[in-house]
């Protein structure tokens, strides 16, 4: 059985890219979400099984989001899209409950290596 | 943790281990084999706690710097490396680099300078972190001690984020057991220097095989390394950052002192002055009143303020060495860069000087000293050649004389050429031709013009005729004197005497027209009332003869622009400098006070012969006469 995943990105680009990336490689897209207050709700909702965050998000970030998922999903298993320089939010993402972390610009192998990390 | 108001504190600790580091440096370079041990290890101490206070600062530029100038040292230290003249020359380039960062650096910012270039010299010539034996390795990193075990984890060289990645480690770490202290600290791995190496304590149950599982899984993970047993750490106490704030070396001074913001400081001493003025206020109200118990309250809150007044300034008062002992690094480079072989010696390090004027003495004498480098101290062959030892002798002093600081440099150079000065001068229009011979006096008002040089060459340091002037005129301001004693083959010796202070000085008011003047009491000789007789006019210029001697006389009057008021009654105040004397004609005396000095720059052009004024007890201003200006 696949894995299901939720993808949490205010930008289409970036969501599109990371669906192409994972659904190739065989996980299951459940669903997207362009801020933090939607990707909580989602969550409640879908209970995936990986969910990929963005940090820097309209309507409560992604760090938020994060320390809200894993408040009311201890076993939450997010993995956080940061960009170069922002090793601090990065940092404070991980302490909020978050399992891994990828860079931008993103290497599709990259991704999926931190995805088996954050799954193993 | 707010680290800005620890930048205070940094900045002066960091500035006493660069002077440390330099005064090192110097050692090592005359050590030979194991002297050099000493000198290497205090650089070292001395680099590591910079290292460890500016990464809580988050300084980046100071932090990859100091960890690079500690690689290389490690390994001079570890026998890996054979310290050459060429590495010591890039380690005082890098104490330079690094004395500049601390400068610049503050918490809002952090520290932008750019050390890449000179890290990278730094690393080229220790290697890249990632080929250090483990040896070297230890030798970077103190394990943290208590109970458990240390972990020590290295991350994949060029890993993204390291801090990040260490943060996801420690996480796992943390699903083991209880996890106890973090080498480095939060704050160095998220540094940009940090090198993804670090170490961890935990009390656990698992073996060394879940443990290197469990943390390896955490990504980018190179190598995990248990120790069971606890290393004796290199120096631990003093070289891991938490100890160091807490070690004895820091604590003894820092039980006995507070670092104050010099701001506030200046606040108090400007709310001291201006009780000062009330003060006088209050006395002149209460003498009108005449009454006794007034009179009493008046003088004791007088008395007390006084007493506020002098532990105010007591607090402005610091200890020459924090600026002298920047000078042998000075006369170190001077040297180097010249040829020249020095023995340079600081004696009364610990006289206090008033910390405005410490601060400004500090470039005159950098001048100073690296004149008497240049053009005071010969070559080693030339004083060989002259019967004197091959290295020249430098020494800086200070002492302290009544209400003055003077400060001596001395050299056992070759002494200011006299006749060349001379010639020169009559050259120049200045001295009259038929003179033979200058005085020391005569000589120091030559030398002392702006843009007189005897040199015809000109030098990294000096010769290009700037210089001499601001440093008499930069004394001058002070309200201080510069006197010079120069004996051809023997050497020179220039004296500075500063006040102790600024601030407050005894001065003598005296009245023209419907102004008064402050004439600083430590330049007055006497007073006395004009009569007519002893006044007399020698080659057109009015002089006064006192005891025999004929002194010129000034008119305050002409000073400040009014008319004279011939046959008036009036004043004649004796000034004295060193030898000079001179009379000044005044209208009135009006007393002596203490008066708080308000500096002013001198209006551009204009007369420069105030440096300052006061207010006074009836809230009037006087201005201060720059006696110097007038002899």
């Amino acid at each position: 059985m696949s894995h299901s995943v939720l993808i949490c990105d205010d930008a289409i680009f970036m969501r599109t890219m990371l669906g192409d990336i994972l659904s190739q490689a065989g996980f299951d897209i459940v669903g997207e979400a362009e801020t933090g207050a939607q990707a909580v709700d989602k969550y409640r909702e879908l209970r995936p099984d990986l969910v990929t965050m963005d940090i820097v998000m309209p309507d409560m970030g992604g760090i938020d989001a994060v320390r809200e998922i894993t408040r009311q999903d201890p076993m939450a298993k997010v993995l956080m899209c940061s960009a170069m320089g922002q090793q601090g939010l990065v940092v404070e993402a991980i302490q909020a409950g978050a399992k891994d972390f990828v860079v931008k610009p993103f290497q599709p192998s990259r991704v999926l290596e931190a995805v088996q990390r954050v799954l193993g | 943790m707010d680290a800005s108001r620890y930048a205070e504190l940094f900045l002066t600790e960091a500035r006493d281990h660069v002077t440390a580091i330099n005064q090192a440096l110097i050692d090592l370079e005359h050590a030979s084999g194991g002297d050099a041990r000493d000198p290497l290890d205090a650089i070292f101490r001395a680099v590591h706690t910079v290292k460890g206070m500016s990464g809580v600062m988050e300084y980046g530029a100071i932090t990859s710097l100091s960890h690079a100038m500690e690689t290389l040292l490690a390994r001079v230290r570890a026998g890996q490396e054979a310290l050459t003249p060429g590495q010591v020359s890039l380690l005082f380039d890098s104490a330079d680099a690094l004395e500049r960062a601390i400068e610049s650096a503050n918490p809002a910012e952090g520290s932008a300078l750019d050390v890449a270039g000179l890290v990278q010299r730094l690393q080229g010539r220790s290697g890249p972190d990632e080929t250090l034996p483990d040896d070297a390795r230890g030798l970077q990193l103190d394990l943290p001690d208590g109970p458990g075990v240390a972990i020590e984890v290295t991350l994949e060289p060029g890993t993204i984020l390291p801090g990040a990645r260490a943060q996801l480690v420690l996480a796992r770490v943390h699903t083991l057991g209880t996890m106890g202290r973090v080498v480095p600290d939060d704050a160095e791995m998220m540094a940009e220097s940090f090198t993804g190496h670090f170490a961890v304590r935990i009390e656990t149950d698992a073996d060394d095989e879940q443990i290197r599982a469990t943390l390896t899984a955490a990504g980018f993970v190179r190598d995990v390394r248990v120790v069971r047993t606890p290393r004796p750490a290199v120096a631990a106490s003093e070289t891991n950052f938490d100890a160091a704030w807490s070690n004895e070396a820091l604590k003894a001074p820092l039980q006995r002192y507070v670092r104050i913001d010099l701001r506030r400081l200046d606040h108090l001493m400007n709310l001291a002055g201006e009780l000062m003025i009330v003060r006088g206020r209050l006395a002149q109200q209460a003498m009108q009143h005449r009454d006794p118990a007034l009179d009493d309250a008046v003088t004791e809150a007088a008395r007390l303020i006084g007493e506020l007044q002098d532990g105010v300034l007591g607090g402005r008062m610091v200890p020459v060495w924090q600026v002298f002992d920047r000078f042998p690094r000075v006369v170190r480079d001077a040297a180097s860069l010249l040829g020249k072989e020095v023995e340079f010696t600081l004696e009364g390090r610990e006289i206090e000087l008033d910390r405005s004027l410490l601060e400004q003495v500090a470039d005159p004498l950098v001048h100073l000293l690296r004149n008497a480098v240049d053009h005071g101290i010969e070559a080693p062959a030339d004083r060989v050649a002259a019967g004197k030892r091959a290295v020249g002798r430098l020494t800086l002093s200070a002492t302290r004389e009544r209400s003055a600081v003077v400060i001596r440099l001395r050299d056992d150079g070759r002494g200011i050429d006299r006749a060349r000065v001379l010639r020169k001068a009559q050259a120049l229009g200045l001295v009259d031709v038929e003179r033979e011979r200058l005085d020391d006096d005569e000589l120091a008002r030559i030398i002392a013009r702006p843009g007189f040089s005897t040199s015809d060459r000109v030098t990294e340091l000096s010769g290009r005729g700037v210089g001499m002037d601001a440093v008499y005129s930069r004394i001058r301001t002070m309200g201080g004197l510069v006197d010079l004693k120069t004996v051809e083959g023997e050497g020179t010796t220039f004296s500075l005497r500063l006040p102790v202070t600024l601030a407050v000085i005894p001065a003598l008011l005296a009245r023209v027209g419907g102004e008064a003047y402050a004439l600083p009491l430590s330049h007055v000789r006497e007073t006395m009332q004009r009569r007519g007789g002893c006044v007399r006019t020698v080659r057109g210029r009015e002089v006064i003869v006192i005891r025999e001697e004929v002194l010129p006389l000034l008119h305050l009057r002409d000073i400040v622009g009014l008319p004279r008021e011939e046959g008036a009654p009036c004043h004649v105040v004796i000034l004295e400098i060193a030898e000079r004397r001179a009379g000044l004609v005044v209208d009135r005396l009006l007393g002596r006070e203490e008066i708080v000095v308000k500096p002013f720059d001198a209006v551009q052009g204009g007369a420069s012969c105030f440096n300052g004024a006061t207010i006074m007890g009836d809230g009037s201003a006087a201005l201060i006469l720059e006696v110097s200006s007038l002899l």
